[in-house]
């Protein structure tokens, strides 16, 4: 065994010393170091972004409840280190010295918010900047809205039930407000302890109390373990920032699953380098082992040496991998940290284990097969030079390398979706790429004849090693492919994500517009240079039945006499528009829209999908409204796919305008107003005191802020696997270079012209990336249409224009660095070219 | 030393079965040194890589030091080539990766001998290469690179040194260098030898001389006229 190990650690010794196990090093090298820096980042990238995301919720995770919870729970979290903070909310009446209007009533303890701001505006409607009070006891910080509702200013006095409020500061923002434009009744921000004051808080009332939680996500995590078996599903609702379900949190969700994606493609790229490199590693070492078996070395010997030297460069690998990927991951957070927040202080054990793991599973499994053939190679070889390996079956070396892919981006992405669907896009491509080797091979038998020139040369070596090299080929496409998915993916995301927030999105909504008013407003914001835009009728309906069943409508304490029974309902009232055009982003899923309503049928309704799964209604269910003193009752006729993502009014309830021509509507519209006009939106308005302005601006920002943020990061992983790929792509060229050293000896010995040589490797390299593009645009295309369908949630679309860059793009690439690596091969002298060869 | 009798070698081809050795059987005796000499292609290296185990025969028996080779798998044959056999190839066959002095190390390594860097430093002094032995293969002229090579078959004391045209890729001068040295090393340490060769010079330095074509084999230092198989049948 000593004198294997010496043996095998001069092996190594020497080989590193000369280069000669520089591309076995770099596959795994890379490999660690793309794996490690990429999950790295991605892991503090997702760190900062749930951090932002949880600027959303107030807090790392919250506990909606109806009662107020035992004291002890909170105890509990204190003793394992966790914040807290409370608020209790309700809906209420608050009143003005003339006007009253339903409130969103949220009393706060000292420690809210434990994350993000609450932020204050100097008058109603103005830009809002963070502060780090809270109301005083016996204050009211109110929504802009609330000013206009009830008619009040700053100093003004309001009153809430039995208790009276001095109106503060104008509320410009909370954090946790929620996303929802028209959902929402204006908040109202006052102490905890001035709730019992106001008496709106009795058995029977609608009360949400809610507590915040803060720490880290171990601490979280083991406090809802303990907090688990103890919540009672009916009155508790435990959330964490992964259930956030707002835009922001699904775009930050899709985020995620794009820096997955990444590193799985990472992986691929890294087995795909190591792949090339072990086969070319064992093939350099045939003479070698030949000459030991020659020389008395027995089967177990041959194999321990290799086995050690295969340890030695995995080991080296990896320390520098390590170092390496930490390095990069270190760098590119140094260069994104004006755009993106991302912590340095918290180092991720993750990331290095699993490229810890991923380069020795990589360079065991796909080393493994060339390490068997390199095992049979006969002591003959050393007579006869021709003799290779004796094992040959590709199947098993494609079916180990399968497994051993497919099992690692199970392992690390804990996501069978995203493992299976890769996996069977990779499948495909290499089957296809068999077929399509066979047809080259043909294709160069007939072209590779004639007079020796260039093209020829390069059809003959294709067609000669068309079957030996398909692991190349299918290396440049599978390399490829990755890298297209990466980028159309990014580019179809970071598409979809803009095209919600268009420039000139409108940032300001009107409502309680009156039928006489509408023409006025047209007429004043044109004459102001304000576009806005369409008009909405909309009518306040309670939703009191579904078939017959009655509805559970206690909106308010008003409302109480209802209590808790019947079916659950919308919870508050409902707005009820018509219309006969499907809105913008409206796709109808079940059923047929309104026009093919009939006269003589019911009157029908269009849901919104979600909330007719949320309440259980079904096409053709009677859903009864009580409008003023009217009832009207309609049937469903079809359930709507909103995209609740735009900024536009959307409607659960949406019916049919014979249905409602009884009724009065007022109406809703939006406007976009730029940011240097804002000051002039109060006496915009002035005319028209009785229509309700709300100011969306916030919402909207914070939306574009992630959204640019989570871009940006997409961005740099995309800059990432397109270097570790490139990486890969000059490792293979550099590999197959080698390969071809001993012919262009020969060619050079023989006195071919340089030009000759070089164009026919030029050549060469051309048709195979072309080849090698094309094979990957038309797979990128199905990997892409199942990541986007099934994963991704969005629109799978072709990409035709791919279809003509890759295969330019890949002869381009491979073609250049085929030159480059055959420039170098053509400065040696045939003397050394010659003595170079093994 | 060598016994064969009736040794054959078939192979299969694509266009059927060809046989590359006729029957053979003939003996070497201990200290002995026999030349195979024939035109390319004649069988003559495919016999070598018999003789030393590195082949198997298709037909008959082969004993080398009493050992049936023919009744042996790879790992037996392994470990007899490792204790009694030594090789000179034509390209030298040296490990690229490996310096000149751990090429001649190799062997002893393998049998684990003691010392064997002092065994090679030893006869690394006796080609003519103490100053070299840092070098790599490829940073050594050809003749250089036999030499090793010789030095590398001597180290592990071989009962039998087989060598695959010695001389074929080294220039006159550097022929005679090594055909010297090869023939001194063999007489000083008693080695058995076996050489093949086309240099008809080269193949007058041994013993005996034996002739192969087409398959068959020889003797024409002894009874010119005697076909080596047809003595057997």
């Amino acid at each position: 065994m000593n004198t294997t190990f010496s043996l095998a650690w001069r092996l190594f010794k020497h080989e590193a010393r000369r280069g000669e196990l520089t591309i076995i090093l770099f596959a795994i090298v890379l490999s660690v170091a793309a794996v490690l820096s990429l999950s790295l980042f991605s892991e503090r990238l997702q760190a900062a972004l749930t951090d932002r995301t949880a600027q959303f919720l107030a807090a790392d995770r919250t506990l909606y409840s109806d009662d107020p919870i035992d004291p002890a729970w909170l105890s509990k979290a204190e003793a394992m280190g966790l914040a807290h903070a409370h608020q209790v909310s309700t809906r209420s009446m608050a009143f003005g010295e003339q006007q009253m209007s339903l409130t969103d009533l949220r009393a706060v303890n000292l420690d809210y918010p434990l994350k993000g701001a609450v932020k204050v505006a100097p008058e109603p409607f103005a830009t809002a900047s963070e502060t780090s009070e809270l109301p005083q006891i016996g204050e009211a910080w109110i929504d802009s809205r609330l000013f206009q509702l009830l008619d009040v200013r700053l100093g003004d006095s309001i009153e809430i039930g039995d208790a009276n409020f001095s109106v503060a500061r104008v509320l410009g923002e909370i954090p946790d407000a929620g996303f929802s434009v028209f959902a929402t009744d204006p908040i109202v921000l006052i102490r905890q302890e001035d709730v019992e004051a106001t008496n709106v808080i009795g058995p029977g009332s609608r009360v949400n109390f809610k507590y915040y939680f803060a720490g880290d996500s171990s601490a979280l995590n083991a406090y809802y373990d303990w907090l688990e078996p103890q919540l009672d599903d009916e009155i508790h609702n435990w959330r964490s920032v992964e259930d956030d379900d707002s835009p922001i949190g699904r775009s930050v969700g899709r985020a995620e699953q794009y820096f997955l994606l990444a590193s799985l493609l990472a992986i691929i790229l890294a087995a795909v380098s190591i792949a090339v490199a072990a086969q070319r590693y064992s093939q350099r070492h045939y003479d070698p082992v030949a000459i030991m078996k020659t020389l008395g070395a027995s089967r177990q010997m041959v194999q321990r040496i290799y086995l050690l030297q295969i340890t030695f460069i995995t080991l080296l690998g990896i320390v520098i991998g390590a170092a390496l990927g930490v390095a990069i991951q270190q760098v590119v957070v140094w260069a994104i940290a004006d755009q993106v927040d991302v912590s340095m202080d918290m180092w991720h054990w993750r990331p290095l284990i699993i490229a810890v793991f991923t380069g020795t599973v990589c360079a065991v499994l796909f080393s493994l097969y060339p390490l068997l053939k390199l095992f049979t190679v006969p002591p003959l070889r050393v007579l006869r030079r021709d003799l290779g390996a004796g094992l040959s079956s590709r199947m098993i070396q494609f079916l180990a390398a399968g497994s051993a892919i497919f099992l690692l981006m199970w392992a690390y992405s804990q996501n069978l979706k995203i493992s299976a669907i890769l996996f069977v896009s990779g499948i495909v491509l290499v089957a296809s790429l068999l077929v399509v080797t066979h047809g080259l091979i043909a294709l160069g038998r007939k072209l590779g004849q004639g007079r020796m020139g260039p093209w020829q040369l390069a059809w003959a070596r294709i067609r000669r090693r068309a079957l030996d090299n398909s692991v190349q080929l299918i290396s440049f496409s599978v390399t490829i492919m990755l890298l297209l998915v990466v980028l159309v993916m990014r580019n179809d995301m970071i598409k979809q994500w803009r095209d919600q927030l268009p420039e000139g999105t409108p940032n300001y909504f009107l409502i309680n517009i009156t039928e006489t008013q509408k023409p006025q407003l047209q007429q004043h914001f044109a004459k102001n240079d304000v576009e806005s835009d369409k008009f909405y009728p909309v009518v306040r309906g309670r939703f009191v039945a579904i078939n017959d069943e009655r509805i559970r409508t206690n909106v308010t304490k008003e409302d109480e006499e209802d209590s808790n029974e019947g079916r659950q309902g919308l919870g508050r009232e409902a707005n009820l528009t018509w219309s006969l055009e499907l809105q913008d982003q409206n796709v109808v899923v079940e059923g047929e829209w309104l026009t093919a309503w009939q006269p003589g049928q019911p009157y029908p309704v269009s849901v919104e999908k979600e909330a007719a799964q949320r309440m259980d209604i079904k096409l053709g269910d009677v859903l009864t409204f009580n409008i003023g003193s009217e009832v009207v009752s309609t049937t469903v006729t079809s359930l709507r796919d909103v995209n609740w993502q735009t900024m536009q009014p959307n409607f659960f309830f949406v019916l049919h305008p014979e249905a409602m021509k009884a009724f009065s509507p007022t109406y809703i519209t939006s406007f976009h107003l730029a940011e240097e006009r804002k000051p002039e939106i109060t006496a915009l308005m002035q005319p028209f005191a009785s229509v309700t302005l709300f100011d969306v601006d916030a919402r909207i920002n914070q939306l574009r802020d992630v959204v640019e943020q989570v871009s940006m990061a997409v961005e740099f992983i995309l800059v990432l696997v397109l270097a570790a790929g490139s990486l890969v792509l000059i490792a293979q060229v550099q590999a197959s270079m080698d390969e071809r050293q001993q012919e262009l000896a020969i060619l050079r010995t023989l006195g071919a012209k340089g030009t000759l040589i070089r164009l026919s490797v030029i050549y060469e390299f051309l048709i195979v990336g072309i080849v090698a593009g094309l094979m990957a645009a038309l797979t990128n295309e199905l990997s892409l249409y199942l990541l986007q369908s099934q994963v991704f949630q969005m629109n799978g679309s072709l990409h035709p224009e791919y279809w003509l860059i890759a295969p330019a793009v890949g002869a381009v690439i491979v073609g250049v660095l085929g030159a480059l690596g055959c420039w170098r091969l053509l400065k040696l002298n045939t003397s050394q070219l010659l003595r170079q060869m093994v | 030393m060598i016994k064969t009798k009736n040794i054959t070698k078939r192979v299969t081809t694509s266009e059927g079965e060809l046989q590359i050795l006729q029957p053979i059987s003939f003996d070497v005796k201990a200290g002995e040194s026999v030349a195979i000499v024939g035109a390319s292609g004649s069988g003559k290296s495919t016999l070598l890589s018999l003789l030393a185990g590195l082949d198997q025969v298709s037909d008959g028996e082969i004993f080398l030091d009493g050992a049936g080779l023919h009744d042996m798998d790879e790992e037996q044959r392994a470990r007899l080539r490792g204790d009694k056999v030594g090789f000179i190839f034509q390209s030298f066959m040296l490990v690229q990766s490996l310096t000149a002095l751990e090429n001649i190390m190799l062997p002893a390594e393998i049998a684990g001998m003691d010392n064997p860097q002092k065994r090679a430093q030893d006869i690394l002094d006796m080609v003519g290469l103490a100053h070299r032995g840092q070098h790599y293969p490829n940073q050594l002229s050809g003749g250089e690179q036999q030499r090793v090579a010789i030095a590398r078959a001597f180290i592990t004391n071989p009962q039998i040194l087989f060598a695959d045209e010695p001389t074929g890729n080294l220039d006159a001068k550097n022929s005679e260098k090594i055909e010297d040295l090869l023939f001194k090393l063999n007489q000083e340490s008693n080695t058995t030898l076996v050489l093949v060769t086309h240099d008809n010079e080269l193949a007058q330095r041994c013993q005996r001389q034996l002739q192969m074509h087409a398959g068959e084999l020889t003797e024409i230092t002894e009874n010119a006229t005697d076909t080596m198989h047809k003595q057997a049948v």
